[in-house]
């Protein structure tokens, strides 16, 4: 039978078809040593769908392009802080009504058309548009008229005062766009940045090359590279081994220990804007009694959940406010965990026996872990709660949209967004009057020292109502290899922005 | 051929059965891509301006025959998380999950099919015994444990081999397979066990057979009888099994992907369903259907060619 | 009976009755309550005070164990039960009227469930429904009531051809009599053998779907869900990663192992059709 030998030959020929094609594929591909100066490559957990930040509130999108590839009239440094960007001043007038922005010369598009504008006027039309996709429309619905008296002016005009206008225009989802490609943007990115988009292989990596053209002058690494690596065992193997430079943000703070060991290796546990709730359904018994979710708020250890459930990486709050933010407050004593009490709570709002109670949970494992802690603290109170997991557009559907819930854990990562407990319908169900008032007064505050205070308030009324159970925010652990500089420490908002990079 | 018609019309009505099963279940699951696309913060308007961008306010029936005549046509639409055509992000999955697929099947027989024929060649002797406890083993032992153990080894312990993840093709051969080797033997494992159950029975079959007799008695050895005639004779059944694990595979596939983070067609309808990029899980799960009924269809076949009386008359 | 099956049926009676009574046991008593959390003792390796150690929220790890027995065992036995009793009944009403519409519609109703991968149904039919106990059991008997309905028209089909059965049928005998009196009575050895082996089978669907998470539900210990999260802390931990798995394969070894011994002391006549069964249906 010659059907063997025919079998043998075509293996031998498979055989060095693969050879041959290693070798040319290892030539061709560049090399990944981590102590190349030339570049540096950056491992995040999650790929970004597409690259067009105002096509989606995906968080790997801002991580990969923010201050990349794309940037906005303003920007969120490392602090925090507001600072200028593409455009280089601005002024408001007296009514807090006028901004009047004064444009960058010199900045250019990837595609060498040149930045003015007429740029700005089209993105921000386009986000305001009634078919704009941009899942932050709050930040330019305030707009009433954007005027362009010269190519490096842009005035813009609001209906109302809105306090937080100019940190909106911050965002990701505020870049600016060049009309020519702000079709493509998705999977072709272009923008003003130092860096262009060069190439993205799907499900592995995406890479960045220096910009020429950027405003800003020359680079300290002309070439970039993002790599996709989900597993958390694989993150550790890959900041080892040299194949990632630094870890934006470590998927498994249990491996921290270790990782702090290796000398060639530096960990930074810092913090994000992501303010981990256990939300409780203020619309519904017997949630809607402030002193059961007192009670709730007793029971819970946050320092127990917290270690037990990211290692004790987050940081403790107890308000619905990050520590990042100049106007936090720490009101992490305002529940001391203390069952005896939480039962006491309870008989007095007529719950002596505790009660039963379903907790959907998403599926980050943050909130699948804090769930089984929580659910076996609130069962030594007598609140016996079920959990239920579920997937996250689920969650979206029963718990935000239908408010179909009891308890839910979630981390709420949207930067400065305690005003969605002044929301009529949100899904907290939460209804104070006071607190819708607050906000309106920070909204119209005129100086920061003011909204700041203002912003303390609110802290501490929602505290005071115990709306929910405030655990923590969940950390940014940032692993380098020792000779990289210039990572951002904390996630005010995420981004990873090249441009302050540096190899030692 | 008539035969071959009546069934390839029950493997068509058998698909498109399941095309309206998969349609119903998906439209049962509550959820709007739109919302999972724009987040907590997104205005009623811009839900609904992107619900229309995807087709969703058209009336249940249209969509039901737009992706049905689309899926015929080879059109599958685009994916909502990506934006890109389905069909090119399936056509990206697959260059790891058909590597995958066949590396452990390669491996499946490679193990499976010699130690069976071994066994049989030393039937109720300690060998065979050990051959059929490693059987029972294979088969008992969940494939995403193995896997567990086999990283717990390999990669925690030894550092060989990555945990998981894939660095991509355009990276060398030898990368790719170093990221699938741990998959596929994990894979490999229960297949292996089957195999050689099979090829066992069949060739302890075939050993009864009168010809066998006279093979020896011309003076073959036994190593060479079982080469020449066992195995060629036990190859029929084992080969409509090794058909018929190709769709389990697929399905064992599944979960092995997400054991390791490996970016296949397994780990995209489990991404799909999280993010409800339902046109990705309707055309995946379409796929992987329209594979199996396939595979069915074509044993079938071969059952109906390889008639009995032909079979006697070979033989 | 060869030796060696009988010497194995002892060993698959022996690991199935280990997982078995550990289970039972769990109900009236475990070391500590296996939903007990105390971060400080996590992750602790085998100790005179927990025998297999601690998870990572500190609970312990053989108390987990057994009470994980009950859910992969009580969720098996529901699922193959309620796939048998589907399954058989279909089955012999298709075997009854062979050859009609009604059973054409069975047999190809079957071969449409085949089509559709096991994993990817459970993964629907738990996010339509919600992960839990409940539905993991209907995610599981949907595969099960084609291979008893395919398995039990075959065998019923055989013993309608028999000259016993043929004899009564001339004799006037009517078909509901017949199935109750001659098949039923004939073919129940076959599904007891079958069920041990779906048996088996649907521990080991039970351990891959709460290892994807789709199980039962938190903070009710799983064995997959167990494998699941130890598979984080395998560098911390890896030994919570060898309990569970082996668990798993005990059980699973053991339905295997007394099902095939009780398949050799089955009527001869119908042994290649449980072969067939078993082997197409396995995973």
């Amino acid at each position: 039978m010659t059907h063997g030998q025919a079998a043998k030959r075509l293996a031998g020929i498979l055989a060095r078809g693969a050879l041959v094609g290693a070798a040319l594929f290892s030539a061709a591909a560049p090399g990944f040593s981590a102590q190349d100066r030339g570049q540096d490559t950056i491992c995040m957990s999650l790929e970004p769908p597409v690259l067009d930040p105002t096509l989606g509130a995906a968080q790997a999108i801002r991580e990969v392009t923010y201050g990349n590839v794309f940037e906005g009239l303003v920007a969120i440094d490392r602090a925090g802080k507001i600072v200028p960007k593409l455009a280089t001043s601005w002024t408001v007038s007296p009514d807090g009504l006028v901004y009047t922005f004064t444009l960058r010369p010199g900045a250019a598009f990837h595609d060498g058309a040149p930045f003015t504008a007429a740029d700005v006027k089209f993105t921000l039309e386009r986000a305001l548009a009634a078919d704009s996709k941009n899942a932050q429309k709050w930040i330019f619905q305030p707009i009433a008229a954007i005027e362009t008296p010269d190519a490096a002016t842009v005035k813009i005009t609001l209906k109302q005062v809105a306090a937080n206008f100019l940190y909106g225009l911050a965002w990701g989802d505020a870049v600016i766009f060049s009309q020519r490609s702000a079709a493509t943007n998705a999977t072709n990115p272009v923008g003003t940045g130092p860096y262009k988009f060069d190439r993205w292989t799907r499900g592995d990596r995406l890479s960045l090359v220096a910009s020429q053209a950027w405003w800003g002058g020359k680079v300290a690494i002309p070439r970039a590279t993002f790599r996709f690596v989900n597993d958390a065992q694989a993150q550790v193997a890959g900041i080892r081994s040299g194949d990632c430079d630094a870890l934006s943000n470590l998927a498994a703070p249990e491996a921290v220990p270790d990782l702090q060991a290796d000398k060639d290796l530096s960990v930074v546990i810092g913090k994000t804007e992501g303010e981990t709730i256990v939300a409780m359904n203020n619309g519904k018994k017997p949630f809607d009694d402030v002193r059961v979710r007192r009670a709730i708020s007793h029971a819970i250890d946050r320092n127990q959940v917290n270690l037990g459930a990211i290692n004790g990486a987050g940081t403790p709050i107890g308000s619905h406010f990050s520590p990042t933010q100049p106007a936090y407050i720490d009101l992490t004593g305002r529940y001391l965990y203390d069952p005896a009490k939480a039962r006491a709570l309870l008989a007095e709002a007529g719950y002596p026996n505790g009660f039963e109670a379903v907790m959907k949970v998403p599926p980050p494992a943050y909130a699948r872990r804090s769930s089984e802690i929580v659910a076996a603290m609130l069962a030594q109170v007598g609140v016996r709660v079920t959990l239920e997991p579920i997937e996250f557009p689920q969650w979206l559907d029963r718990v935000f949209k239908n408010r179909d819930y009891d308890l839910t854990i979630i981390a709420h990562t949207e930067p400065l967004d305690i005003g969605i407990y002044a929301r009529p319908d949100y899904y907290f169900g939460y209804k104070s009057p006071a607190f819708v008032d607050l906000m309106a007064k920070v909204d119209a505050a005129s100086d920061e020292a003011t909204r700041n205070r203002l912003y303390g308030d609110a802290q501490r009324l929602l505290a005071d109502d115990a709306v929910n159970v405030f655990l923590f925010v969940l950390p940014k652990i940032t692993v380098t290899r020792v000779g990289l500089d210039g990572m951002w420490p904390d996630w005010p908002l995420p981004a990873n922005p090249l441009a302050e990079l540096s190899w030692k | 051929m008539t035969f071959i018609a009546r069934r390839l019309i029950a493997a068509l009505v058998t698909l498109l059965a399941a095309a309206v099963i998969i349609f119903v279940m998906l439209e049962l699951l509550p959820g709007d891509p739109a919302a999972v696309v724009l987040g907590v913060n997104a205005t009623p308007e811009t839900l609904a301006a992107l619900r229309s961008d995807f087709g969703l306010d058209r009336p249940i029936l249209e969509r039901f025959f737009r992706w049905l005549v689309g899926f015929a046509t080879g059109d599958l639409g685009t994916s909502y998380t990506y934006r890109i055509p389905v069909a090119a992000l399936i056509a990206e999955r697959f260059a790891v999950t058909l590597p995958l697929a066949f590396l452990s099947i390669l491996l499946a027989a490679a193990i499976g099919l010699p130690l069976g024929l071994f066994a049989a060649a030393r039937a109720n002797s300690a060998s065979d015994t050990a051959v059929m406890v490693f059987a029972e083993i294979g088969l008992a032992v969940p494939s995403f444990w193995f896997a567990i153990l086999l990283v717990l080894l390999f990669s925690v312990t030894l550092g060989w081999l990555p945990s998981g993840g894939f660095p991509g093709w355009d990276r060398g051969i030898v990368p790719g397979l170093k990221a699938l080797i741990l998959p596929a033997i994990s894979l490999a494992l229960p297949q292996a066990a089957v195999l050689a159950r099979i090829m066992r029975g069949a060739a302890l079959e075939a050993m009864a057979e009168p010809w066998m007799r006279t093979a020896r008695a011309k003076g073959l050895s036994l190593p060479e009888t079982m080469r020449r005639h066992v195995f060629r004779n036990a190859l029929i059944p084992v080969l409509t099994i090794l058909g018929l694990q190709v769709s389990f595979l697929i399905a064992g596939a599944i979960v092995i992907e997400n054991v390791f983070s490996l970016p296949g067609l397994g780990r995209l309808v489990f991404q799909a369903i999280g993010q409800h990029d339902i046109i990705v899980v309707k055309d995946l799960v379409m796929v992987f259907s329209a594979m199996v009924i396939l595979v069915n269809f074509l044993v079938d076949v071969l059952y109906g060619l390889v008639d009995p009386r032909l079979a006697r008359g070979r033989a | 009976m060869r030796r060696g099956t009988r010497w194995s049926f002892r060993l698959g009676v022996l690991c199935a009755g280990i997982v078995v009574f550990g289970a039972v046991v769990s109900l009236v008593w475990t070391p500590y309550d296996p939903t007990t959390i105390a971060i400080v003792d996590r992750l602790q390796g085998p100790s005179a005070r927990h025998w297999l150690g601690t998870d990572q929220f500190g609970r312990d790890v053989l108390s987990m164990l057994m009470r994980g027995g009950v859910n992969s065992l009580g969720v098996g036995l529901a699922a193959v039960l309620a796939g048998l009793l589907v399954g058989l009944a279909l089955g012999i009403l298709a075997a009854a009227t062979a050859g009609s519409i009604l059973d054409g519609l069975v047999m190809r109703s079957a071969d449409l469930v085949f089509a559709f991968p096991v994993v990817l149904s459970a993964v629907m039919i738990t996010a339509i429904a919600g992960a839990g106990a409940g539905n993991a059991v209907i995610a599981i008997a949907v595969f099960n009531v084609p291979v008893f309905a395919r398995l039990s028209r075959a065998a019923a089909l055989q013993v309608w051809s028999r000259e016993f059965v043929m004899a009564a049928r001339a004799m006037g005998l009517g078909s509901m009599r017949i199935t109750l009196r001659h098949v039923l009575p004939n073919i129940a050895g076959l599904l007891i053998v079958q069920s041990t082996i779906q048996f088996a089978l649907a521990i080991l669907a039970e351990a891959g779907l709460s290892y994807l998470g789709l199980g039962v539900r938190p903070p009710d210990p799983s064995w997959g869900r167990m494998l699941n999260e130890a598979q984080t802390f395998l560098s911390r931990q890896p030994l919570n990663a060898i309990f569970p798995g082996l668990a798993i394969a005990l059980a699973v070894l053991g339905f295997n192992l007394i099902g095939d011994g009780l398949r050799d002391r089955l009527d001869p006549r119908f042994q290649g059709a449980a072969n067939r069964q078993a082997r197409s249906v396995i995973r």
